[in-house]
């Protein structure tokens, strides 16, 4: 209990709102939170711009107006208000994100721990395998499942959870590796603690920060492949997550037709995701190994 | 010559290649057979769809023909032998919808190269500048200089190749029609070694391989810098300094040493993932590269493309590490010792 306290002493100052941490951290989790707001926000603020419509639904407004006080980004060609429309995107692809990130640290922690803990062959043959998956280019194979499934969100994040595992496996062994010989584990075997309860109330509060460094790796991983095969078109049709906005956009020919922020947007959205989450990540890392810290100097 | 570490050392390298090879090959066989339908009367059914037809029933005796023919007879068991015996013993990736009734290897081999091609070389720039410009910041770990590039990298490292290369397009092919935006050569030119051609490959291959420099580079400097600044705190680099060794000896003789090596094994690690991203990229600049092969393929669930697409790049990819392995004992001296 203790433990865990410290961490989030370290996190936070005495204000909640008050992010200490590293400037690396600061940035990443406030734009982190502003898009979350926004996607939170999404069915308030599309309700009141669309007065109860939805914002992938066809003919709503003329076609492709140009960016005005009513429409900041303008119309695309159906007709759709492309504001309301990266709203919803935004929504979709951090609840895509974060599902596949979460079912894959999941995945992570039990391989990992399995791993760090019984040793020996069982490690190296995990080991292997997670490093195999991480060598291989796994892309194709996503893309083939997603062009013969029909899929729902769920079946989406289990099948980008299915490839995006190994990151996080690796980050979250590599410190169980190195905590299991830290000298209070030894003090907690000899007081008479069974493993069960060392990994769980030694070694387990110790490692939040690298489950969270690994979730963020996950979301990344599993979001970059969401986004890759949705950009030619593949998954569920009616959740429109980012990157199927791209793959509507490039459909239309925006970039050719001087639509530019039918693009822009979409993209920018993605890459201020893709940006807040590595330095969350990085952040992190500075917090909780303070040898890195001298080594990140920031 | 050879020492018993080292014979050791590359034979067990071939094993771990040759089972990684065989593992991934039944993961993906299976994994492809778990999807429900077979491939055959897919395609069928898609073509049925497509231009509103009934196919009769004399046609189904031939669907049972194409179905010896793609390999989708008898039960999984058998189909996996005859998959493992065509893949491993006959090269032999089936035939192709896209193009039927021309053989998939047939496809693929006339597109690996410009793949590898472009993908090896961009790969091997981002990372030779990577480790240059990692090692100077590293360097002057501190400065203002330091701070800036490192946070421009962090920014930069995470960001997908595609994304950047809809930006390139965008800025460099459209709004200012600087760099062509498709394909990978010019039409006007005859292929074959002239300069015309080679400068139109290069022209044709600067943005595609631009969207992987610009971000993988940033990558590979925010590891060597940390390596560096590792280095840089150990005692014998003090020593060395001590000693008055000029700074490019330093650099070139203790510095870069140590970075070569996890860097090598880091290169080898994110291939994988360099080429997931790279597909795409080929796939918005339509490079006749494997990746935009994929797309097609899958636009137009060309079951055996899809699979020899697949195949044909954990194969590429492996061999690629093995081939990194193997070299590796050249620049690490502790693996070649007796």
């Amino acid at each position: 209990m203790t433990r865990q306290k410290s961490f989030i002493q370290k996190i936070k100052g005495g204000s909640p709102l008050l992010i200490k941490g590293t400037l690396t951290f600061r940035v990443g989790f406030f734009t982190l939170l502003f898009l979350t707001i926004l996607a939170v926000l999404e069915p308030y603020i599309n309700n009141h711009l669309l007065k109860g419509h939805s914002s992938t639904e066809f003919g709503l407004f003329p076609k492709l107006l140009p960016p005005s006080f009513e429409h900041p980004l303008g119309t695309d060609h159906f007709g759709r208000d492309i504001f309301s429309l990266q709203l919803t995107g935004l929504k979709y692809s951090l609840i895509i994100g974060l599902l596949a990130g979460g079912i894959a640290t999941l995945i992570a922690v039990i391989i990992a721990t399995a791993s760090g803990y019984l040793g020996g062959k069982v490690d190296r043959i995990l080991n292997a395998m997670t490093n195999s998956v991480l060598v291989i280019p796994t892309l194709p194979i996503i893309l083939a499942i997603a062009a013969y499934v029909r899929m729902n969100l769920l079946m989406m994040s289990f099948t980008l959870a299915a490839f995006s595992w190994p990151w996080p496996t690796r980050v979250i062994r590599a410190q169980i590796l190195s905590l299991k010989e830290r000298p209070y584990v030894d003090l907690a075997k000899v007081s008479g603690l069974n493993s069960f309860e060392i990994m769980f109330f030694e070694i387990l509060p110790n490692l939040m920060p690298f489950i969270g460094v690994g979730f963020a790796n996950a979301i990344i991983g599993a979001m970059i492949a969401e986004t890759g095969l949705r950009l030619i078109g593949l998954g569920p049709g009616d959740i429109p997550s980012l990157g199927l906005l791209l793959f509507w956009s490039m459909g239309f020919g925006a970039i050719a037709q001087g639509y530019y922020q039918m693009v822009l947007a979409p993209a920018a959205f993605l890459i201020s995701i893709f940006i807040s989450l590595n330095l969350i990540n990085v952040g992190l890392e500075e917090i909780f190994n303070p040898r890195l810290k001298k080594v990140t100097g920031l | 010559m050879i020492s018993k570490r080292m014979i050791k050392y590359i034979s067990v390298k071939i094993l771990v290649y040759l089972v990684t090879l065989f593992a991934a090959f039944s993961v993906v066989f299976f994994f492809l057979r778990l999807i429900p339908g077979d491939p055959v009367s897919r395609f069928i059914r898609q073509i049925e769809q497509r231009y509103s037809i009934q196919l009769a029933q004399v046609t189904r005796e031939i669907i049972a023909e194409y179905k010896r023919k793609f390999g989708l007879e008898g039960d999984i068991l058998t189909q996996y032998i005859s998959y493992l015996r065509r893949v491993f013993l006959e090269f032999d990736l089936g035939p192709s919808f896209l193009n039927f009734p021309n053989p998939v290897q047939d496809l693929i081999a006339w597109r690996l190269p410009w793949s590898i091609g472009l993908l090896g070389v961009a790969t091997l720039i981002s990372w030779i500048i990577g480790i240059i410009a990692g090692t100077l910041v590293g360097w002057k770990r501190g400065s203002k200089v330091d701070s800036i590039v490192f946070g421009i990298s962090l920014c930069m490292s995470q960001i997908p190749f595609y994304l950047l290369a809809l930006f390139l397009v965008m800025f460099l092919a459209y709004i200012f029609a600087i760099f062509p935006s498709r394909w990978a050569f010019s039409p006007t030119v005859t292929p074959g070694f002239n300069l015309a051609f080679i400068s139109s490959l290069i022209y044709h291959a600067t943005l595609p391989s631009l969207s992987l420099i610009l971000i993988s580079s940033f990558g590979w400097l925010i590891s060597t810098r940390s390596i560096t600044i590792t280095t840089l705190g150990e005692d014998y680099l003090l020593f060395a300094q001590a000693k008055g060794l000029r700074k490019f000896r330093i650099l070139n003789r203790y510095i870069l040493r140590n970075i070569l090596l996890p860097q090598t094994t880091g290169l080898a690690m994110s291939l994988g993932f360099i080429v997931n991203g790279f597909y795409l990229v080929e796939w918005i600049f339509s490079y006749p590269g494997v990746g935009t092969l994929l797309v097609q393929a899958i636009n137009a669930l060309d079951y055996n493309t899809v699979q020899g697409v697949i195949l044909t790049s954990i194969f590429t990819v492996l061999t690629a590490n093995l081939i990194i392995d193997l070299v590796y004992p050249l620049i690490d001296p502790r693996v070649r010792s007796e």
